[in-house]
């Protein structure tokens, strides 16, 4: 037995709240809790999707940085956009965006989503998502591995906990 | 019966409508009149002797002074095929339509229409299928350009390169310069405004509904003028009210009817698939799929490079099985070349096809799973996945699009190394396989959701074209690696899986679930199979330096996870393609949905397009 019995952690005031507080900015601490729990939308257009699939599987397992997947854009903060965009989807891909609550963050995953790819010269296919949605990150790959995408996601909380949030929020008002 | 017997058979019948015979073809044509081509196919269907069941694939070339469609015909009864072609002129192309014949072809000649403009009388139902609806021109013409702008979307790259990352051309730097920016290149002005008057006409004069107007119903991107990259503004524009893009005289409200709109972006729709439903209360009376969202326009970039660019395309058509897109297409340039592939070659095209046939039908069981609420035999499924792919990846580098096959054989040999992992897995799935039915096949609540909903009988199977476990799962014992054989698979012992109505009754989704977890297992059995047989030797034949077979045609097919896939080349002597055309299998799948939904439940619909196991590059392409 480790552990503290039960009669030693019940004790005078001023001894319990020293090492249990902790002081920092509200920014960061808010910025710690967002962070930790980046929602994602599942949003598969293409490929790309299978790959986002199984980085949300076991292996990978996005669960371990907090982040789970969620079938409606208005409960996500992260639009991974997976997959080809066609002009034909477009005007949607723009709805969902809108349809997210601030603040949101955009990853464009694998090449067509960056700028065409593969179907740059097709006449139906968007040349980058970055032309109707603004992307905060763009993920190269053709189809980029589970561990890239993992990577994105690392940088996008990285992001989050750089960001002054108040000021954040006022921007969006 | 042969090309030339059936060929003498609608000579005798029809004399002077039949305008010619191409024999000399791989698979060997006959053109027919176009007033006649109703007649004939009706008569094809209809005889005993001939039992022409089965449309593969019915689409047009663009033959520059002519359009061309292409009918592929096949008996399941008597084994044999046939090519039909019927020649139209180009402006105001119309031919009778064939939809009641083989109800797969309503689908189709959509599809003619949109990408090459050739109207078709009796059509119920013709509209752009792939495009949307305010779309100009007809894509897969061979004088179509581009405009290059869409709804304010431009396809400039920011760097002022082209498309292939090349120095644009003049004309193209004067575009990006903003000097039309929004306007035609003057070449491209007169077809594509001649291309338009002609569908509007077509559409005018043969659809028995409102032809696609109205291009302001359309939900257009809210500001046009301003790029969402540099834009602050854009962020925070209101969200544009949604309309469904669907002008058809079908979705037009019914009185009664709650008009509910599923997808694209639908977590059970399995990729970017729209349904537009019509409920009374829980109950649907009527179900529009409109696809297209993931057009890729795969078809027309394979006329713009040589044979072999084309591999890693093919990759993309289904992503899930993208080894069959490459077999397929390898097939249809050794045909048209008539080169020999060496057998160990074969054998390890064998052996990546069946595992990727597991790697398919685990996300295609899973993912309808899933769809009906059980999250964990999906999650299962991605940790024996994630094994298949680290096989991939010792076989062909790559994870998801493999670009394994070459022309003549394959990319790389597979190792001892590979054979151990392999089969040591395999050991290993069957085991789980038996457990996954414990957890989820067997399972009360995921059988009574199965059970008995959307009963597809073999009469409309084969009519809508399904393919593949789909086709089977009602019954019918068609499998193109044994009704055609190609590779070495003559060699192999597996059983077809056929639907025997394991919960409820043959043809039912459980039925069709239930076929891809058995055809699995003959899987298994293929793959050790295929390891004990391998023989030593080259995997590559030898090839000339530059493809250029000679005027040609061909249809490869092979069996792919979601059925039949079929590659359609015409090659005019140069060393690229005259005209590609894929033929899938979800495709077809998605066409029948229409017709089953009346008088399912909404959650039903989940089931059955789960069931189905449709995906949407295969169906958009
Ligand atoms: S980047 Fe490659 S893998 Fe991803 S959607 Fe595009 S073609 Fe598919």
């Amino acid at each position: 037995m480790t552990g503290p019995k039960l009669e030693q952690r019940i004790e005078p005031e001023e001894e319990l709240a020293l090492p249990n507080v902790l002081t920092t900015r509200l920014d960061l601490a808010l910025n710690w809790f967002r962070k930790s729990s980046v929602w994602y939308l599942l949003f598969a257009t293409a490929c790309c999707g299978i790959e986002l699939m199984q980085t949300g599987g076991p292996r990978t397992d996005l669960d371990r940085f907090g982040a789970v997947f969620r079938s409606s854009p208005r409960q996500s903060d992260l639009l991974i956009v997976a997959g080809t965009i066609t002009y034909k989807m477009a005007d949607r891909v723009r709805l969902i965006y809108n349809q997210m609550p601030q603040p949101k963050y955009v990853i464009a995953m694998g090449s067509c989503a960056n700028c065409g790819g593969l179907f740059t010269p097709s006449y139906s296919v968007v040349n980058g998502v970055d032309k109707i949605i603004p992307v905060d990150f763009y993920l190269p790959g053709c189809p980029p591995r589970p561990e890239a995408l993992n990577e994105a996601l690392i940088k996008v909380q990285e992001k989050i906990q750089g960001e002054p949030w108040f000021k954040k929020i006022k921007v969006a008002r | 019966m042969d090309a030339a017997q059936i060929h003498a058979r609608l000579v005798e019948r029809f004399a002077e409508a039949v305008l010619g015979f191409e024999q000399e073809l791989i698979d060997p044509a006959i053109a027919v009149a176009a007033g006649r081509i109703r007649e004939i196919a009706q008569y094809l269907r209809d005889d005993a002797a001939l039992q022409m069941d089965f449309l593969r694939c019915l689409t047009g070339v663009d033959r520059r002074e002519t359009l061309e469609v292409v009918y592929h015909l096949l008996s399941t009864v008597h084994l044999h095929t046939i090519v039909l072609k019927v020649q139209v002129a180009p402006d105001g192309a119309r031919v009778d339509s064939v939809w009641d014949l083989w109800r797969t072809a309503e689908w189709y000649e959509r599809e003619a229409f949109d990408l090459l403009g050739i109207g078709f009388t009796g059509h119920p139902d013709l509209r752009r299928i792939m495009m949307p609806d305010d779309w100009e021109g007809h894509p897969l013409r061979k004088d179509y350009v581009f405009s290059g702008e869409y709804h304010g979307i431009t396809a400039e790259r920011s760097d002022g390169l082209d498309a292939f990352g090349a120095p644009a051309t003049d004309k193209k730097a004067a575009q990006a310069r903003g000097a039309a920016a929004a306007a035609a290149p003057p070449s491209a002005e007169e077809p594509s405004a001649t291309a338009a008057t002609v569908s509007a006409e077509v559409a005018e004069t043969t659809s028995p509904v409102e032809p696609p107007v109205a291009a302001e119903k359309t939900p257009r991107i809210d500001e046009p003028g301003e790029s969402p990259s540099t834009g602050k503004a854009s962020r925070l524009s209101p969200p544009t009210a949604f309309q469904p893009a669907m002008h058809t005289a079908k979705a037009d409200p019914v009185e009664g009817y709650i008009q509910l709109n599923m997808g694209p972006h639908h977590p059970a729709s399995h990729g970017v698939l729209n349904f537009l439903l019509f409920t009374d209360g829980e109950i649907l009376s009527r179900v529009i799929p409109d696809v297209g969202y993931l057009h890729r326009g795969m078809e027309k970039l394979a006329e713009s490079m040589p044979y072999a660019s084309t591999m890693p395309y093919t990759d993309r058509i289904d992503y899930l099985a993208s080894m069959f897109g490459n077999w397929g297409w390898a097939l249809a340039a050794e045909k048209l070349l008539g080169i020999e592939v060496p057998p160990r070659a074969e054998f390890c095209r064998v052996i990546a096809g069946e595992l990727n046939r597991i790697a398919s039908h685990l996300i295609g069981t899973g993912s309808t799973s899933l769809d009906l609420g059980a999250f964990t035999p999906f999650v299962h499924w991605l940790r024996e996945r994630e094994t298949v792919n680290d096989i991939m990846e010792m076989i062909c580098g790559a994870r998801l699009t493999y670009n394994y096959m070459r022309i003549g054989g394959v990319a790389r040999d597979i190792s001892q190394q590979v054979v151990d992992k392999t089969r040591r897995w395999l050991d290993h799935f069957l085991g789980i396989i038996d457990e996954f039915d414990r957890l989820i096949s067997f399972n009360e609540i995921f059988v009574k959701r199965l059970a008995n909903v959307a009963v597809i009988s073999p009469q409309d199977a084969l009519s809508w074209g399904l393919v593949g476990p789909n086709l089977r799962a009602s019954g019918v014992a068609w499998d193109l690696r044994r009704a055609e054989p190609y590779s070495v698979y003559p060699e192999l012992q597996f059983d077809l899986v056929l639907g025997k109505g394991w919960r409820g009754q043959v043809g039912d989704a459980y039925d069709r679930f239930y076929c891809r977890i058995e055809e699995m297992r003959q899987s298994v059995g293929i793959l050790r199979q295929a390891f004990d047989r391998m023989p030593e030797g080259e995997i590559r034949a030898e090839l000339p330096r530059k493809i250029k077979p000679a005027a040609n045609e061909v249809y490869s097919r092979v069996e792919s996870a979601r059925g039949e896939m079929g590659f359609y080349v015409v090659s005019d002597g140069t060393d690229k393609p005259y005209r590609a055309r894929y033929r899938t299998g979800s495709f077809t799948s998605m066409s029948i949905i229409e017709h089953l939904s009346p008088g399912l439940m909404v959650a039903d619909l989940v089931a059955l397009i789960g069931s189905l196991d449709v995906i949407a590059p295969e169906v958009d392409r």
